[in-house]
Formats: C-alpha cells, structure tokens, sequence
C-alpha cells in the first residue's frame, strides 16, 4: 500500500487565460477579469483512473484542496489531515503539506503551476518525492507530469518508478507581468519517473540510476578540465557532482568559479563573474539544462549573461546533462536575451551525458535557422 | 534497363585476394601481450589452424580458396550485385549506384563468407569443436551454419541481455545445431567470476570473447574462431569486392567511389581491398574507398593510430590500429556490430596511408538513410548495413550538385529483420545520437604530459 499525498491548488491557472501571467496573490484580479478554475478539471483527469486503485492511500485536504474530487472520482474514505476554510491560499498549502509531511507519505501529488510547487518544496524539500497534475499559468518547474493521464500512470507504476532531480523554478510576476522574464532556481526536488529499460542491439542495460551517471560525468569533466582555464560552473545536481569530485563544495542553486582546481567564487553574480573573467584568456562555461523546458541559458541562471557568454565563446561552453534528463527534453532551448548570440549556438550542440560519451541534441532556433 | 547482374558459378573468384601483397611496406607486427616481441605463430596455435594462422601473415597475392569451401560459398555466390535505379530516381542525381547484396546468405549477411572456411580449416586440422562469441548473433548463426556443414560441434558464448533480449538469432544457431550459452557463464573461470561478483550481470561482449577464448585454450580438441579483425577474417571476405569488379567490368563500368560500413572491418575489406590494390598498382589512382563508422565510436575518423588490445582485458596480442582505446566502451546503439574500439590492422593501415577514408554518421540519419533505401530498393538493412547507405546517399547527393556522373559501389552487408525494435526506435523517436566527445579528450590529452 502506497501513501500518497494529494494538494490541489483549486486556483491554479486562473490567471493565464485573462492575461496575468500567473496568479499567485491576484485570484480576485482574474475572476473579476472572468476566469474560471479549471485545475479541478485537470485534477479530475489524473485522479479519475487512480481513486479506485486499492493499492493505494490518499492523504489530502478538505474540499476543493482534494477530498471532493477523490470522492467524486470514487474514493470513499480519503484520509483529510487538514481543513481550510475560505478561499484556498498559499498559506493553506504549505499548512496541508507540513501536515502531509507529519502524516508520512510515499510521494506527494500536487495539481497546481510552479507558484504551488515552489510553495510545497519551501515545505517538504527533499524528503518527500514531488509529481505535478499540470494546471498552471507559468510551469518551468521539472516536478511536472507532462499530462494530468501522465500524472495517472506515474503514480500507478510508483512500485516501480525510479527518482529523478527536478528542478523547482518560479518566475517573478511582477516583473514578468512588467515585461522581463526573470526565472529563478528555487530548488532541486525529487520527482518519480518510469523506469525504462533501453533495447540496444548488442545489450539491454537498465536505465542506469542518476547517480551513478553523474559520477561519470563528473569524473570524464575532471579529466578534461584543462590546467589554467577558468571555468564557470552552473547550478544543479549534475554540475554539483562535478565540483565535489574535485573535492570541493558547490552550490546548488548557484553560479561557481573554478580554476586549477581552486574555487574562486560561489554563487557569483553576474558583476563577479565578469570581474573574474576580465583578465582571462581562456575561460569556459559548463552548464546543464534547467527546468521542465530545457533552457540551457536563460533560465535560473541569468547570472552567465551574454557579456559572459561572448567572453567564454559558444566553442568553450560544455553542456553536462544525463540521459534521462535528455529524454525528455528533445530539443534545448538558449535565450541570452541577445538574438545573435542565440543563433551562434546553431542547429545542434553536443551534449557529455557519460563517461567519454556524449549526444547530439537539436538546438531550437525560433526563426528556423 | 539492367537491375540485376549476375555471375555463373563457374564465374565465382578461385582465389582470395591478400592485400598485404601491395603494400609499400610490411604491416607492423602484433605484438605479444606480455612481452610486447612480435609474436611468432606458436603464440596463436593453442586456439587457430595452421593454415588460418599462415594466411594471418602471408604476404602471397593471392591464395587459392579450397574446392570444398566454393562447393559450400555456391549455396548463395556468387551474389547479386544490383543497380539502384530506383533509388537514383528518388535522389534525382547523375550518378550510377550499384550495391552488392550479401544479405542472400542462408545467416543473412557476409559473415558466412569467413565462417565456411574457418569451420573448414580447423576440420582439417582435426578439430571437434569451435567456441566463439557473438553479441546479436550475428556472427554466432553464421558460425553455427558453418559448423554444421563440416560436422564440428559449436559451442557460442551469446552475451546474456541479448540471448534473452533477442532470441531469435539464437533460434537460427539451434536450428543449425549450435550449443548457445548466455554469457557469462559458469563454463569458465572467467565467467565464473564476472557472476561471482555480479550474477545480475547483462553481460558484455569483452566477457563473452574471454569465455570463449578460455574455452578454447582449455580443450584440446577446441579452437576460437573470430567473426571481423583479424587478417585472415578481412581475406575471405575479398570474394565480395572482386566478385563486384567482375559484375561491374559485365555493364563496362568500374568505380569511382566505393563504400562499406565499418565495425571490426571485414566487410569493407571485403568489398574495399581488391580496389585498394588496383589503387596502389597504379591501375586506379583516384579510386576514392570510403569507410562508414557510427559518430559514436569513430575509430577511424577520431581514434588514434598506435598499438593497443584488442579485448577490454587486454588480453589478445597488440595490434597497430587506429583504436579509442581497448578501455573505451562503445554507447548502446542499434548497429552493434559497430561497436568497435578499435578496427582490422590492415585497414587501419590503408587509412592511414590514405588508401582508404573514414566518414562518420549519427544514428537518426543513418535510419532515415535506411528508410529511403527501403521505400526504393525495397529491402530493409540491418542498422549496420545502413551506414553504407547513408553516406553512398550523400555521395549521390554530391553529385547531384557537381553534375559528376560518378559511379557509386556500396557493400550491402546484410537484412535488418531481426532488427525490427531499432526501426521502431526510430520511429518512435527514441534513437539518441550518441557521439564520442573528441575535441575535449584530445585538448585534454594534448596539454597532459603522456604517462608511460
């Protein structure tokens, strides 16, 4: 029998279709512009092939936070750890996920964009692994299912399912809503993924765990990393196993500057990495994909801006991702917020997904070039 | 409009053609793995016939093939060799494209083209019984059908995901009698301590080649038999190229450009060679021979040209060859019988001669190549023959664009259908293209002093 926690933020999405571009503290704004709710809708799809599965507990929230879409779907007695009254607001969430946390669940389902994801993780971190029902405005996040019936099957092959990092991303709505895309890193999460078995001619490997990928990765980039270049090393949990398999300590979320095997500055801003490259005649960037959509650059890590970029040259950026992050992005995405630089990047670029080994991934230039 | 030209058995080649004859100067000895001297043949005699092991170095131009092996090879040689029309009117070019079709065989592809003799010789020699390996099983039903005819026992070492991922190679060696055995085993010590250590272990094909080799050097009544590499692999499957150079003189035509898919090297020795050495006499200078490698283990386009193993343990003697190193493990694509670390010493050396070139491709394109051959031609290749297809399209592409007529020669090495699940890879767009990272290993290697 699995626990699985449920959290539906019967809001979410509201702001998208009147133009808000979120709805995170503007719930009244968008009704009054003529939104309907439609994550209940969302949350429906998924939950409709799961409520009668007997294998499985649900944990929610009162009303429309969960138990009235489990029993209306069929569940008859879900577990309701907390009761909201009112409107349903991000207080009620990271409340229902405290709770969910104390109560021990086997994975948290959540239905709502990246403003309820990143709510959740402020909560539950690390310790509990995160899915998705997408129905959000903004979702960058990488803790979503790619459908509300991708969500269903996650959950039903839980037994089964490996774990993967995620990252949790938000955008700033206020400035968005001004007009500039600020993307920003709030975590790494833990999200279920199907485990696949990849028939190859000669062998059938297992889908070897993210872990053990990462090791490799990190140990083929430590032989490569060439004495007297600087490198700049992006966030995220492939990147981490790189510095920490030069025996030194990344952060995660952060922008760090490595040289002869020294750490020259961590969580750098834009200011200090360009400071820091000045004088440097050879500098290199390495960096993995983040977010759901596959940015490369762009998104949660604005500090490697395009003055950076043009000082390391598109040819000195190695791009570390592994396998399974691979597959789910088919094409990776660079935004600098300068169009030529993008398309410098041209059609492809070769991604390190191993030890010596590395894939070819399609580049997505907007104008087709 | 000729499509097909065809010779009569009594047309079939009586003799193999050695290219180490035209060399300008002798091969680079192997050398042994201990003592790194250039081994001398009682080095190999626990594990190959005599004769297999003299032809391993003779330096003779041509060796006669014995009656008994053409009365077996006439079963399906001499072989097709076709005009793709078809596939010329789809890529709108000028040039002429002939392949020689080797898929006609009863194992489906070339590799019985080195099994039929190998099996031959070591009956000869009177050996009972054959242990080899075989990764898809490719090489394994083509050694298993040869056995059969020379009424030696077979014993193959299938690397275990494929034996129970794709069973119906394994049925084909059944059918001809063969013992398959899911590798690693508990036959060998060394397979006993692959499982000793993991006994959920897939298996690789570095494991099954030493079970096989132990297994050999441990019976006295059995010997090794090895599908590509070796020399006197690469010799027997010359029949193919001088078979074409016959076919092609029948419609007065003679190549500009040939092309075969390279793993190990044999089928583009085959098909390569005879042309190598009309290009080293001087009788066709500007014949351009191409090899076709997967972009994810490109030996001969980005490996280096220096001695190195031939097996992950480092065990079979040293061979002169452009490798990636014997350590390096080829990614997971669907033409494995590329997956390759190192290549045949002897094209290694035309490469790097410039005789011969390499070109390499990723597997999406390869397929997509594939794809168009098959909704021409009508046949549907194996993943490894498709790279000799890709890069014959891109050479009549070229063309069309020069205007050059060239005429355009391909060795088509063998049907794809056992390999169903790689179309629908394909189709379902989950093929990765793998490559080999090369510019950061070799700036890494250029600023790191080299450790003796």
């Amino acid at each position: 029998m699995k626990r699985i926690g449920l959290i539906i933020n019967p809001v979410a999405g509201m702001g998208g279709s009147v133009g808000l571009k979120g709805t995170d503290g503007n719930v009244e704004e968008a009704r009054t512009r003529g939104a309907v709710p439609h994550a209940l809708d969302r949350a429906r799809m998924a939950l409709a092939p799961l409520a009668r599965n007997t294998g499985l507990h649900f944990v929610t929230c009162s009303g429309a936070m969960g138990q009235d879409v489990l029993q209306e779907a069929g569940c008859e007695d879900p577990e309701v750890i907390y009761t909201f009254s009112g409107e349903s607001s991000a207080r009620d969430t990271k409340e229902a996920a405290r709770r969910l946390l104390d109560a021990g669940i086997d994975l948290l389902l959540f239905c709502g964009g990246d403003g309820t994801a990143r709510d959740i993780f402020s909560i539950v971190g690390r310790n509990v692994p995160l899915l998705g029902i997408p129905a959000g405005v903004k979702m960058y996040s990488g803790v979503f299912a790619v459908s509300p019936a991708a969500a269903a099957e996650l959950v039903t092959g839980l037994e089964t399912a490996v774990l993967r990092d995620s990252e949790v991303m938000d955008v700033d709505e206020e400035a968005y809503r001004a007009g500039t895309l600020e993307t920003r890193l709030y975590g790494i999460a833990r999200t279920p993924v199907i485990r696949g078995m990849v028939q190859v001619s000669k062998q059938v490997y297992e889908q070897p765990d993210e872990e053990r990928v990462k090791g490799e990765i990190a140990q083929f980039m430590q032989e490569v990393m060439l004495p007297g270049a600087l490198y700049i090393i992006g966030a995220g949990t492939t990147t981490e196993a790189i510095i920490r398999y030069l025996g030194l300590k990344k952060t995660l979320l952060g922008v760090d500057v490595v040289k002869n095997g020294r750490l020259l500055a961590r969580d750098a801003d834009e200011k200090t990495l360009l400071r820091l490259t000045e004088n440097e005649s050879d500098v290199r960037i390495i960096i993995s994909p983040i977010g759901a959509q596959g940015f490369i650059l762009g998104r949660g890590n604005q500090q490697i801006s395009a003055t950076v970029v043009r000082r390391a040259g598109t040819a000195h950026i190695i791009v570390v991702a592994t396998p399974h992050k691979l597959q789910e992005t088919p094409e990776l995405l660079v935004d600098t917020g300068d169009p030529d630089l993008d398309r410098m990047f041209g059609e492809s670029i070769q991604v390190i997904c191993g030890y010596r080994l590395a894939q070819r991934k399609k580049i997505h230039q907007p104008d087709g070039q | 409009m000729q499509t097909k030209i065809l010779l009569d058995e009594e047309q079939m080649p009586k003799k193999w053609y050695n290219v180490q004859a035209d060399l300008p100067s002798p091969l680079d000895p192997p050398l042994h793995p201990a003592t790194h001297k250039p081994i001398v043949p009682s080095d190999l005699s626990a594990i190959f016939p005599m004769e297999l092991i003299r032809q391993e170095v003779s330096t003779d131009r041509y060796i006669d093939i014995p009656e008994e092996v053409r009365e077996v090879l006439k079963l399906w040689r001499p072989s097709p060799l076709y005009r793709a029309h078809r596939l010329e009117k789809f890529l709108k070019t000028p040039a002429k494209i002939y392949y020689k079709w080797e898929g006609v065989s009863p194992a489906g592809s070339h590799k019985t083209n080195t099994s039929i003799p190998q099996a031959y010789y070591n009956m000869k020699a009177g050996i009972e019984r054959i242990a080899t390996e075989t990764g898809a099983g490719q090489w394994g039903s083509a050694l298993a059908f040869a056995t059969m005819l020379y009424d030696l026992e077979c014993t193959v070492y299938m690397v275990r995901s494929s034996y129970t991922q794709k069973p119906y190679r394994k049925s084909m060696m059944q059918v001809w009698g063969a013992e398959c055995i899911p590798s690693p085993s508990t036959r060998t010590n060394s397979g006993k301590a692959v499982l000793e250590k993991d006994p959920e272990t897939p298996g690789a094909l570095g494991i099954s080649i030493s079970e096989a080799v132990e297994d050999a050097a441990t019976h006295s009544n059995t010997n090794y038999a090895l599908g590509s590499v070796l020399n006197h692999v690469c010799l027997h499957q010359t029949i193919i190229g001088q078979e074409c150079r016959e076919q092609l003189a029948m419609v007065d035509d003679y190549p500009d450009v040939v092309i075969g898919c390279v793993g190990g090297g044999s089928n583009f020795a085959g098909i390569g060679f005879p042309f190598a050495g009309d290009k080293m006499t001087g009788k066709h200078r500007d014949v351009d021979i191409i090899g076709v490698e997967p972009a994810s283990c490109p030996t001969l386009t980005k490996g280096e040209y220096m001695y190195d193993f031939g097996d992950v343990a480092g065990l079979t003697p040293l061979l002169k060859m452009f490798t990636l190193g014997h350590d390096f493990v080829p990614p997971s694509i669907h033409a494995g019988g590329l997956r390759y670390h190192g290549d045949s010493a002897i094209v290694s050396r035309l490469v790097h001669d410039g005789v011969m070139r390499g070109i390499s491709y990723h597997q999406s394109e390869v397929f997509e190549a594939a794809q168009s051959f098959a909704r021409t031609e009508g046949i549907i290749v194996a993943p490894e023959a498709a790279h000799a297809v890709k890069g014959t399209i891109d050479e009549a592409l070229k063309c069309k664009k020069s205007g050059e007529a060239k005429t355009i020669l391909f060795n088509c090495t063998g049907h794809g259908n056992f390999d169903m699940s790689a179309y629908d890879a394909y189709y379902s767009g989950k093929l990765v293209d793998y490559e080999y990272p090369d510019a950061l290993i070799k700036e890494a290697i250029g600023r790191i002093p080299k450790v003796q």
